[in-house]
C-alpha cells in the first residue's frame, strides 16, 4: 500500500501544472465561450500528452486533475479517457494515431436517459466537443445483447446549451456504418475508467474553488481583520477540505484498483466511490467557495463562476453523484 | 502508487492471524457491534485484562515496542497491519486505553530512569492508570486549568477539581496536570505529577455516563500530598506533555474509527433487510452515501499514512477524527430511523439486537466531544494546516 506518487509521476504533474498555466488562463476560457477556435492553441500542446489514454489509469488522472484545475477546453478528455480505450477495445488501426494526438475523437453513448449505460436508442446524447474532434465512435447495443461500435467521421451533431461552456456537449443521430462487435462487458470496463478520470479532473476543478475562495478570505477584510479569521469562515474551508481531501484519496484509490486489476465488484464499488465523493468534493467547494467570497463572487468579471460552471456540468456527466450512491446500494444489498 | 502489502508485511499479518485464532478469547467477538468506550456492567472485566497480558506477553500488545515492551519492533507499516487486523475483526487489545497508549509513552519519552520503570505495567495492563485532565472550567480551554500544586523543598501539594476521569475509579494511578506557577502565561505554569490514587485526600465520586453506565468521574484533591520526585519532566514544563501520545501509532489511529464504520454499514443492509426496507430506494441510497464516505475515508487515511511512514507531516489525522466520529453518529442514527417506531426501543425482547443502534447513538455522543471536539478540530485544520489567521 504506498499512496506516494513516483519521481516520474511528480514530474508530469509539475510539467501539466506548468504548462496549463501558461496556456489556459482565465481569458482563454472566455475567448473559447465564443469562439471553439480559441483553444486551438492549447490543444497543440495537449496533443503531446495523448499518449497517456493508452497508459496506466493513475497517470492519466495526475493530468487530468492538472486540466480541471483550470477548466481545460478542448478535446484531451473525450480522446484519452473515452475514444482511445474504445479503439483499443475494437482493435483499431487508428489507436496509433489517436495515442500520438494526430487524430482526435469522442464517444457517443449514452441515451435519452443521459446515463452511460449501453443502450439501443437512435439519438445518443452528452457528446462531448463532437463539433471539433475527427471521429465520433458510436456505441450501441446489439441485437444479440452484446454491443457494437460504429466509426464516423465529422458527422452532424446539434449542440446542447449548458451552464459549461468549456466542454459543449451534442446530439448525434444513429447513422449507418459498420459495427465492429465488442463485449459489453469491455464497454462498462472502459467506462468505469473514464468515470475515475473525469472524477480526478472535478478533484482538480473542486481545488481550484478551494484555492481561490482561501485566497480570498486571507485577502478580503471586514470588520477591521482578515474574514478567515472567522470561525464561520474557518469551519466553512475545514470542511471543503476535508471533502477535497478525501475525494482526491478516492480517486487515487479507485485508479489503483483499476491498474491492478482487482476483482471486478471491488474495482466497481471504488468507481462509484471516487466520482460521488469527487461530486461531493466539487458542489461544497462551488456552493461554499461562492459564499465566502460574497457579492463579488456573483459577478460575471470574477472568475470563479468559470470553475462553478465547470464542476456542475462535470457532477452531471458520467453519472450523477446520487446514481453513483444508487449503483453503490445496489452492490450493497447484492451480497450474500 | 500501489494498493497491495509487501510480502514481508503479509507474512507478518499471517503471524497475528495465527495467534489471533489460537489465543483471542471468545468475549473479544462480543465487543464489535458497539461503539466502543462502554463495556457494560464490569468496567475492566477479568477476561480483558488476561487478554492483555496474553498481549503483552507474546509481544503483540504494542507491537512497534521492543519485547521488554510488549511488543516485537515491528516497522510502521506492520503496525498499521496489525489495526488493520485486530479492528476489522473487532478484537479490542485492552478496555482501558489511558495506560497503555497515553501513559506509557509519556513516561518513556520525558519520564526519568524510575518513572520509566512504571511503562511495562501500565501496558500490560497491571496497574490501571488514569489522567486528570479537563476540570469544570478547562475543557477545550485545558491550559485554564485552576488544580494548583504548591512547590515545598520535597514534595508537592495538591488542591483542586478533575473532571470526567475515565477510570477513575478503577485507578492504582493518575498522571495529573496541575498548576505549580500561577504567575506566568497559562501554557507556562503547568506541570505533570504522577499521584498514587490511594494517597489520603483524594476522593473519586463516579460519574454515570449518558449512556447509564459508569465510566468516568470527578476527582477532588484536598491537601494530597505528592513526593518531588513524582514530577515528570521540569518544574512548569508540563504543556508539552500534553501532547503525548503513541506517536508511532498516531498515523495508524484512523484504522479504528473506519473499521467500527464498516462495521456499521454491514450492519445497516443486514438491519433494513430484516425490518424489511430493503427495496426502499431512499433507506439503500442514504446506507450506500455511509459506505462512500467511510470509503473515502479509509482512502486518506492510507494517503496520510503514507506521508506519515515517508516522515512528512500527516494533517490527516485532525480530519480522521472529526470526520470518522461524526459519520459514525449519523450511522447510528440511521440504524434507529431503519426502525421507524422501534428505534428508541432497548427490550431485550422486542428490539433489534438488544438496542444495539441506539445505545451505540448514545455512547458515540462522547466521540465528537472527547479527545477534542468537532469544534476544536476545525479550528486546528483551518490554523495549522490552513493557515487561516487566529480570530
Amino acid at each position: 500500500m504506498d499512496f506516494a506518487f513516483s519521481s516520474d509521476q511528480d514530474l508530469l504533474r509539475e510539467t501539466a501544472r506548468n504548462l496549463l498555466a501558461r496556456e489556459c488562463t482565465p481569458s482563454v476560457l472566455r475567448g473559447h465561450r465564443d469562439d471553439p477556435a480559441a483553444a486551438a492553441p492549447l490543444w497543440n500542446h495537449l496533443r503531446d500528452f495523448s499518449a497517456l489514454g493508452a497508459g496506466p489509469t493513475v497517470d492519466l488522472c495526475v493530468f487530468a486533475e492538472e486540466t480541471g484545475y483550470v477548466a481545460a477546453p478542448g478535446p484531451f478528455f473525450a480522446t484519452t479517457a473515452l475514444f482511445q480505450p474504445v479503439l483499443g477495445a475494437i482493435g483499431s488501426g487508428l489507436a496509433d494515431r489517436a495515442s500520438t494526438g494526430e487524430i482526435t475523437g469522442t464517444v457517443a453513448l449514452a441515451g435519452a436517459d443521459g446515463f452511460w449505460t449501453i443502450n439501443k436508442d437512435r439519438v445518443k446524447t452528452f457528446v462531448l466537443d463532437a463539433d471539433t474532434v475527427d471521429v465520433v465512435a458510436l456505441v450501441e447495443m446489439s441485437d444479440g445483447g452484446g454491443a457494437s461500435v460504429t466509426l464516423l467521421e465529422h458527422p452532424s451533431a446539434r449542440r446542447v446549451e449548458t451552464i459549461d461552456s468549456s466542454r459543449p456537449v451534442f446530439e448525434v443521430d444513429v447513422t449507418a456504418g459498420e459495427r465492429i462487435p465488442v463485449d459489453a462487458d469491455v464497454v462498462d470496463a472502459l467506462v468505469a475508467r473514464a468515470t475515475v478520470v473525469l472524477a480526478a479532473e472535478m478533484v482538480g476543478t473542486a481545488r481550484r474553488l478551494f484555492d481561490m475562495s482561501l485566497q480570498y478570505a486571507k485577502d478580503r477584510r471586514q470588520f477591521g481583520v482578515p474574514i478567515g479569521s472567522f470561525q464561520a469562515i474557518q469551519h466553512k474551508l475545514a470542511d471543503m477540505s476535508l471533502d477535497l481531501e478525501r475525494a482526491w484519496s478516492a480517486v487515487y484509490y479507485a485508479a489503483m484498483a483499476l491498474d491492478a486489476d482487482e476483482p471486478t465488484a471491488y474495482r466497481q464499488r471504488a468507481v462509484h466511490v471516487a466520482k460521488a465523493a469527487a461530486g461531493e468534493a466539487a458542489k461544497r467547494a462551488a456552493k461554499d467557495g461562492i459564499q465566502i467570497h460574497g457579492g463579488i463572487g456573483y459577478t460575471w468579471e470574477h472568475d470563479l463562476h468559470l470553475f462553478i460552471r465547470r464542476a456542475y456540468a462535470s457532477e452531471a456527466l458520467l453519472g450523477t453523484t446520487g446514481w453513483h450512491h444508487d449503483r453503490l446500494g445496489d452492490l450493497l444489498f447484492a451480497k450474500r | 502508487m500501489h494498493l497491495a502489502w509487501e510480502p514481508e508485511d503479509e507474512a507478518f499479518r499471517s503471524e497475528l492471524i495465527a495467534f489471533l485464532d489460537e489465543h483471542a478469547p471468545s468475549e473479544t467477538r462480543a465487543q464489535r457491534d458497539f461503539a466502543g468506550e462502554d463495556a457494560g456492567e464490569d468496567l475492566i472485566p477479568k477476561w480483558a485484562r488476561d487478554w492483555q497480558a496474553t498481549l503483552f506477553d507474546h509481544g503483540w500488545m504494542i507491537p512497534g515496542y521492543p519485547p521488554e515492551l510488549g511488543g516485537r519492533n515491528c516497522t510502521p507499516v506492520q503496525t498499521l497491519v496489525y489495526l488493520e487486523e485486530m479492528t476489522s475483526r473487532g478484537i479490542p487489545r485492552s478496555l482501558h486505553f489511558p495506560g497503555y497508549a497515553i501513559v506509557a509513552p509519556s513516561l518513556l519519552e520525558f519520564g526519568n530512569e524510575d518513572q520509566k520503570l512504571l511503562a511495562p505495567a501500565a501496558i500490560r495492563g497491571d496497574t490501571i492508570w488514569c489522567i486528570g485532565m479537563s476540570e469544570p472550567n478547562a475543557g477545550s480551554d485545558l491550559a485554564a486549568l485552576s488544580t494548583r500544586a504548591d512547590v515545598h523543598d520535597d514534595h508537592f501539594v495538591v488542591n483542586g477539581q478533575k473532571v470526567w476521569t475515565s477510570y477513575a475509579t478503577h485507578s492504582q494511578m493518575c498522571c495529573c496536570y496541575v498548576r505549580t506557577n500561577p504567575d506566568v502565561a497559562k501554557h507556562k505554569g503547568i506541570s505533570l505529577l504522577i499521584v498514587p490514587m490511594d494517597t489520603p485526600g483524594i476522593e473519586v465520586r463516579p460519574l454515570r455516563h449518558i449512556s447509564g453506565s459508569d465510566g468516568f468521574a470527578e476527582v477532588f484533591f484536598t491537601d494530597v500530598v505528592v513526593p518531588r520526585e513524582n514530577l515528570v519532566g521540569g518544574l512548569d514544563d508540563g504543556w508539552r506533555l500534553t501532547q503525548g501520545s503513541l506517536a508511532h501509532e498516531r498515523a495508524g489511529l484512523w484504522v479504528e474509527g473506519v473499521a467500527r464504520l464498516e462495521q456499521s454499514i454491514d450492519g445497516l443492509v443486514e438491519l433494513a433487510k430484516r425490518r424489511g426496507v430493503a427495496a426502499d430506494p431512499i433507506v439503500r441510497r442514504r446506507i450506500a452515501e455511509g459506505y462512500q464516505r467511510a470509503a473515502s475515508l479509509s482512502a486518506l487515511g492510507y494517503k496520510g499514512f503514507t506521508s506519515f511512514a515517508q516522515g512528512t507531516s500527516a494533517p490527516e489525522h485532525s480530519y480522521m477524527k472529526m470526520a470518522t466520529s461524526e459519520l459514525g453518529k449519523a450511522l447510528y442514527e440511521l440504524g434507529m430511523e431503519i426502525q421507524g417506531p422501534y428505534g428508541p426501543v432497548t427490550d431485550v425482547d422486542r428490539g433489534e439486537e438488544h438496542g444495539r443502534w441506539v445505545n451505540s447513538f448514545f455512547v458515540s455522543f462522547a466521540n465528537t466531544i472527547a479527545g477534542g471536539s468537532s469544534e476544536i478540530q476545525r479550528n486546528i485544520i483551518a490554523q495549522r494546516v490552513l493557515k487561516l489567521p487566529r480570530g
